[in-house]
């Protein structure tokens, strides 16, 4: 593993995560654009990115090489990695409550539930998207600039 | 005293400098990234005891001579 590498494993995450994100919102405010998800099984997509990503990155932790792991994952990189989960789960906490509270509970259906279930998904891939993408970004930038 | 963290003055900038290190010499030698160099250096972040203690010994001076309480 080096500085590239985990850029561009984070920056893919976010992006598919982003891009997913946009979708969502597009179907749900009706706009076509003439392509549609018709199997559902793709909207796993930007889970499974999360779920091999990192086990690529934990697996390249512990059994990489240790001289070069201390400098890719020294604590201050791991305390910003932190802050970005702690945003995120802050950010997915208030969106999903909005989420909850603006919802027509009296006149509850499947298709309003379904709505919902995409407004969580893209809320939620949007947050995070967007944090992982700024953040892959700015921690390249920084390696390479300083 | 260089610039520094709401809680913490370090001297780490003039030291490494006086001991002719680079921030990339600095960091290879405590084992972390040349950005944790750079962010303790502009009061960006405030190191762990044992980073701290790996960057006093490659210095060789005592972790008091690089931080003091304001």
């Amino acid at each position: 593993m080096n500085y590239f590498k985990r850029f561009l494993i984070v920056f893919v995450c976010g992006i598919v995560q982003i891009l997913f994100a946009a979708y969502s919102a597009l179907v749900l405010y009706g706009v076509s654009i003439d392509w549609h998800i018709n199997n559902h099984i793709f909207m796993f997509i930007p889970g499974i990115l999360i779920f091999a990503s990192s086990g690529i990155l934990t697996a390249s932790y512990y059994f990489g090489d240790k001289k070069n792991n201390n400098i890719l994952y020294d604590e201050y990189t791991a305390l910003r990695y932190y802050k970005i989960a702690a945003a995120g789960y802050a950010l997915n906490g208030i969106g999903i409550f909005i989420l909850f509270s603006i919802q027509d509970w009296s006149n509850w259906n499947f298709q309003n539930a379904n709505n919902m279930i995409y407004q969580i998904a893209a809320f939620a891939w949007l947050t995070f998207g967007l944090l992982l993408t700024i953040f892959s970004i700015g921690d390249y930038k920084e390696y390479k600039n300083g | 005293m260089g610039k520094h963290h709401q809680n913490l003055l370090n001297n780490l900038e003039e030291l490494r400098k006086s001991a002719g290190l680079t921030q990339q010499d600095l960091s290879e030698s405590a084992e972390v990234s040349r950005k944790s160099i750079n962010a303790i250096e502009n009061g960006i972040y405030v190191p762990s005891t044992v980073l701290a203690l790996k960057i006093a010994k490659t210095l060789g001076c005592k972790v008091e001579d690089i931080f003091k309480l304001p």
